[in-house]
C-alpha cells in the first residue's frame, strides 16, 4: 500500500524530472538559420555562455532525479537526497537566473551599451528560449514545493512535542 | 556510581556543546554581513561617465558624455537588490542572535531561522550568478549578436562590477555554510526530556 505522503513526493519529483529534462531538449534544439541583408547568419543556444550553463545545469539536475527514483523507500541515503536537494535547488537558480539575464538582453537590447536587441531577426529561436526558460522556471518552483515538503515530512517526526 | 559519572560527563558535554557553535556561527553571519553589505554598496555606487569628442565645429570640439551605471543594467540592479536583502537578513539575524535569544513563536525559531536562511541562499545565488554572466558578456561582448564588449572602454566600472561580484560569491559561500549549520541545529536540537541524540 503506497503511502499518500510518499505518493505525493515521487509525483513531485517526476515532475521536476520532466520539467528540467523538457528544459534541456527545447534548449539544446534551438537553432534558427537565416539571412539579413545578405548577411547569413545563425543563432544557436551555445552562443551564449549562459544558456550552456542552463543546459548544462538542467541535465545534472535531469540525472540526479532519474537516479533518486531507484532509491528504495526507508534507506538511509535520504538524509543526503535532502542535502543534494537543497544544492541543486541554488544551481537550478543560478541558472535559470543567468539564462533569464542574458535573454532579456536578447529581447529588449541594452541602449546604453550599444546592444541591439536580437529577437527581432531570430523570432523563432527567441520564443524556443522563452519555452525552454518557462520549462525550467516550473521546474524551481516545483523543486522549491518538494524541498519544502521533504524538510516538512523529515523534521515532523523529530519535533514531535516541540512542533 | 558509573551512572554517576556518566551524568556528569554528558552534562559538562552539554554545557560546553553550544558556547564554540554559538560564537562560529556569530561570526560567519558577521562575515557574510560585511561581504553581501560591500557588494551592495561597491555595485550601487559604480558609476563612470566618459567625456568624448564626438565632433569638431570650426575650433570648439563638440563633446559628448556618456556614462555607464549600474542602473543600465537589470541584472545589476537585481544583484544590488538581493545583497542589499541578504546583509538586511544577516543584520537582523545578528541582532536576534545577540539581543533577542528568549523571541520564539510556538518553539518554531530554529525553523523559521533555517528557512529564512535557505531563501537568503537562493536569493544571492540568483542575484550573484545573473550579474555574473551579464559580466562576462560586458567582457567579451557577443560576436553572434553583434554585441561588442564595452569593458575597453569603462575600465573601471568593469573593475569595481567584478569586484562586487568578488564579494559577492564569498558571501554567498558562508550563507551556506551557516544556511548548512542552521539546519544542522534544527536537526539535532535534543528534546528536553530525552537523551538521545536524533540524527
Amino acid at each position: 500500500m503506497v503511502k499518500p505522503k510518499r505518493l505525493l513526493r515521487l509525483l513531485l519529483r517526476i515532475i521536476v524530472l520532466g520539467s528540467t529534462l523538457a528544459a534541456v531538449i527545447i534548449m539544446a534544439t534551438s537553432h534558427e538559420k537565416g539571412t539579413f541583408f545578405a548577411l547569413s547568419y545563425e543563432a544557436k543556444y551555445s552562443d551564449t555562455p549562459a544558456f550552456k550553463f542552463f543546459v548544462i545545469a538542467n541535465a545534472i539536475v535531469t540525472v540526479y532525479g532519474f537516479l533518486v527514483l531507484f532509491i528504495p523507500s526507508e534507506s538511509q541515503l535520504w538524509g543526503l537526497v535532502l542535502a543534494l536537494d537543497l544544492v541543486f535547488t541554488m544551481l537550478l537558480i543560478s541558472s535559470i537566473s543567468a539564462a533569464l539575464a542574458v535573454a532579456q538582453v536578447g529581447k529588449k537590447g541594452n541602449s546604453s551599451a550599444g546592444w541591439l536587441p536580437v529577437c527581432g531577426q531570430v523570432t523563432k529561436y527567441c520564443n524556443q528560449v522563452t519555452r525552454a526558460l518557462v520549462a525550467g522556471f516550473i521546474a524551481i518552483i516545483t523543486y522549491i514545493i518538494l524541498l519544502l515538503y521533504s524538510i516538512y515530512t523529515f523534521l515532523n517526526p523529530l519535533l514531535g512535542k516541540n512542533g | 556510581m558509573a551512572l554517576q559519572n556518566e551524568d556528569k560527563l554528558e552534562v559538562g558535554y552539554s554545557s560546553l556543546q553550544p558556547k564554540p557553535k554559538k560564537w562560529v556561527l556569530l561570526m560567519l553571519r558577521l562575515l557574510a554581513f560585511f561581504a553581501t553589505a560591500a557588494a551592495t554598496v561597491v555595485m550601487g555606487l559604480n558609476k563612470e561617465t566618459k567625456t568624448l569628442v564626438v565632433a569638431t565645429v570650426g575650433t570648439t570640439p563638440i563633446k559628448a558624455t556618456l556614462t555607464a551605471k549600474f542602473q543600465h543594467t537589470p541584472a545589476f540592479v537585481f544583484f544590488v537588490i538581493a545583497n542589499g536583502l541578504a546583509s538586511m537578513h544577516n543584520l537582523v539575524m545578528i541582532m536576534g542572535d545577540l539581543f533577542g535569544q528568549k523571541l520564539d513563536y510556538k518553539g518554531l525559531r530554529l525553523a523559521m531561522i533555517a528557512i529564512l536562511d535557505m531563501m537568503t541562499v537562493a536569493l544571492i545565488s540568483g542575484g550573484a550568478s545573473a550579474a555574473a554572466f551579464m559580466a562576462e558578456l560586458g567582457k567579451n561582448g557577443n560576436s553572434h549578436a553583434r554585441w561588442n564588449s564595452i569593458c575597453d572602454k569603462y575600465k573601471t566600472f568593469c573593475d569595481h562590477g567584478g569586484g562586487a561580484l568578488i564579494a559577492s560569491f564569498a558571501g554567498l559561500i558562508l550563507m551556506l555554510i551557516i544556511s548548512v549549520m542552521s539546519i544542522i541545529k534544527l536537526l539535532i536540537k535534543p528534546k528536553p526530556d530525552s537523551t538521545t541524540v536524533v540524527p
